[in-house]
């Protein structure tokens, strides 16, 4: 359903998206995550065709993205990481309008408004300036908005930034629902990795223009094993375990006084571990066990953990 | 096309409608300057026999002048807001969302010559000249305006700031005006600011204005008129290519 193949984007002497490959099948959803100047709004900005790309192809729903932009922007939905919802028109009238602007006739326009505004819950909210909205309402319009042509793919930047848990679990009620009962095509960028294990088919992480890595979530974190041990201790800056030169070792790093190590059988190994840290004259200080998530998938691919790029 | 212009036009005149703030501001700006101007500077020059009706047609090219720079604010405010994209993701062509804010600062501008027209006639000012005058004189206006409106919206299209947007509007607004026969005659001014007023899209303007509060011969304004329906095509060819130069890449 999108298919992008060699993207190329330059803005003077930075490149912003190198050979970008990216490809998600019909009614699946396809997360992208990056740290903030990783390349994702310049991914989303060439898909949705308001960006030309220097070099490469996409292909959305069978149209080419940058010969025939006008098909692919009648069947694509998308909502921008900045609101851009008008201030001093209600609810209704944002809708309403942008009915209108793709040349819907009254009828549809009022009975597809009435439809969206139940769905999204805003029916009370609808004849109020979108000016006295909160953000999650906001959020909710700006889902009915792009749904109101009925798009068969969404492009969404950020669907849930600057959310509190509840609106969250609520906008991720509905795009699921919008997946299984519509078979609605998806790629999302996101900042939360949560959000990506929870509705995600297809994860791929971009840092400085390039994907570092995709898959399903499961293949990405399996390849951690099946347990993370972080043990923080008074690590040297160039400290190198030999000793986890071992099978049983899927992964490791050190970050911030902690190592991460992705292994087979956490608690087998963690007495191994503590063992060669002691042998090295460490002094630990801290130890926990986890499952591994796809943000040690993230830091491990960026060498950043992404709590570190949100914006406040 | 037409359909999304007008859809554009209409978001446009709905908000218009509903900030009062604007319509207030648009309402007093030109009464302003009858009032206090034209009233004033009448006094000044006792060889005019009636000066407002003189300079009426130069308020007229003001306000004019005055909605396409509000024109390419509001255009301006859009694009940094980022609602801008929402038209671009839109299958509609790229022309009909400029056509939509140039038709929108058109209709406000024209409210307000109207207000002009009203009070400027309140305080005295004489309006003489035939039908086909002022429907000349509106066409000229509706050029004179989707021109400037055309600029507006093409300096908008580039600037970065609202801050040096201002900066370059300023440049084609009082200066303008200044240097066409809008405040005062032109028979005494040197021979180089005679030459830039008659190059001046304000004059021509004006001078088919004059033909309905003066009752000139239109048929001399024919040239004028001419000349600024060409303007007009300029300013939106000018918006266009800048608007695509920015969305191209």
């Amino acid at each position: 359903m999108i298919d992008a193949q060699g993207l190329y984007k330059q803005f003077g002497t930075v490149q912003a998206v190198i050979d970008l490959e990216l490809q998600v099948p019909e009614g699946s959803v396809y997360a992208l995550l990056g740290p903030n100047g990783a390349g994702k709004s310049t991914t989303i900005n060439m898909l949705t065709t308001l960006l030309r790309p220097d070099r490469g192809t996409i292909v959305i729903a069978g149209h080419d993205a940058v010969r025939n932009p006008d098909a692919v922007r009648r069947v694509i939905g998308v909502t921008f990481q900045d609101l851009v919802l008008d201030r001093d028109l209600s609810g209704r009238e944002a809708l309403d309008f942008y009915g209108r602007l793709y040349g819907l006739d009254a009828a549809t326009r009022t009975q597809r408004t009435k439809e969206l505004l139940t769905l999204v819950e805003l029916n009370d909210a609808a004849d109020r300036l979108t000016g006295t909205y909160s953000g999650g309402m906001r959020r909710r319009l700006e889902l009915a908005r792009c749904l109101m042509m009925q798009p068969r793919i969404l492009f969404l930047d950020e669907p849930t930034q600057g959310l509190d848990p509840q609106h969250r679990a609520m906008i991720w009620d509905y795009l699921r629902m919008l997946q299984q009962q519509h078979g609605m095509t998806m790629l999302i960028t996101t900042h939360a990795m949560d959000e990506a294990e929870i509705l995600a088919q297809q994860v791929g992480i971009i840092d400085h223009g390039r994907m570092v890595a995709s898959g399903t979530p499961a293949e990405l974190i399996g390849q951690f094993g099946s347990d993370m041990v972080r043990i923080t201790a008074n690590y040297p800056a160039d400290y190198q375990p030999s000793w986890l030169q071992a099978e049983w070792v899927r992964n490791w790093a050190i970050q911030n006084s902690e190592l991460r190590v992705g292994v087979d059988h956490g608690s087998r190994r963690i007495a191994t571990i503590l063992d060669g840290l002691r042998a090295d004259g460490l002094l630990v200080s801290d130890m926990n066990m986890t499952r591994p998530s796809l943000g040690d998938v993230f830091l491990q691919t960026t060498g950043r953990a992404l709590r570190d790029e949100v914006k406040s | 096309m037409i359909n999304a212009t007008y859809a554009i036009w209409l978001r446009h005149m709905r908000k218009f409608t509903r900030n009062r703030e604007e319509l207030g501001g648009l309402l007093i700006q030109p009464i302003l300057w009858v009032a206090l101007f034209g009233v004033g500077m009448g006094r000044m020059l006792p060889g005019q026999s009636n000066y407002l009706s003189f300079m009426l047609p130069g308020i007229l090219a003001l306000t004019a002048l005055g909605g396409a720079a509000g024109g390419g604010m509001m255009f301006l405010d859009e694009r940094l807001r980022g609602i801008l994209r929402e038209y671009m993701v839109a299958p509609i062509p790229r022309l009909s969302i400029l056509l939509g804010h140039m038709c929108a600062t058109v209709s406000k501008a024209f409210f307000q010559i109207i207000i002009v027209v009203i009070v400027g006639v309140l305080a005295g000012a004489q309006l003489g000249g035939s039908v086909v005058a002022w429907l000349g004189t509106l066409i000229a206006l509706i050029c004179f305006t989707l021109g400037f409106a055309g600029i507006a919206l093409g300096v908008a299209a580039r600037s970065k700031s609202i801050m040096g947007y201002h900066g370059m509007i300023f440049l084609f607004n009082l200066p303008l005006l200044f240097a066409s026969n809008a405040l005062y005659p032109l028979d005494n001014a040197p021979v180089w600011m005679q030459w830039l007023a008659k190059a001046n899209p304000a004059t021509w303007f004006i001078d088919v204005a004059r033909s309905s509060t003066q009752s000139t011969d239109m048929s001399a304004n024919l040239l004028n008129l001419g000349l600024l329906i060409g303007f007009a095509v300029a300013g939106t060819w000018l918006a266009l290519r800048r608007f695509q130069a920015v969305t191209a890449n």
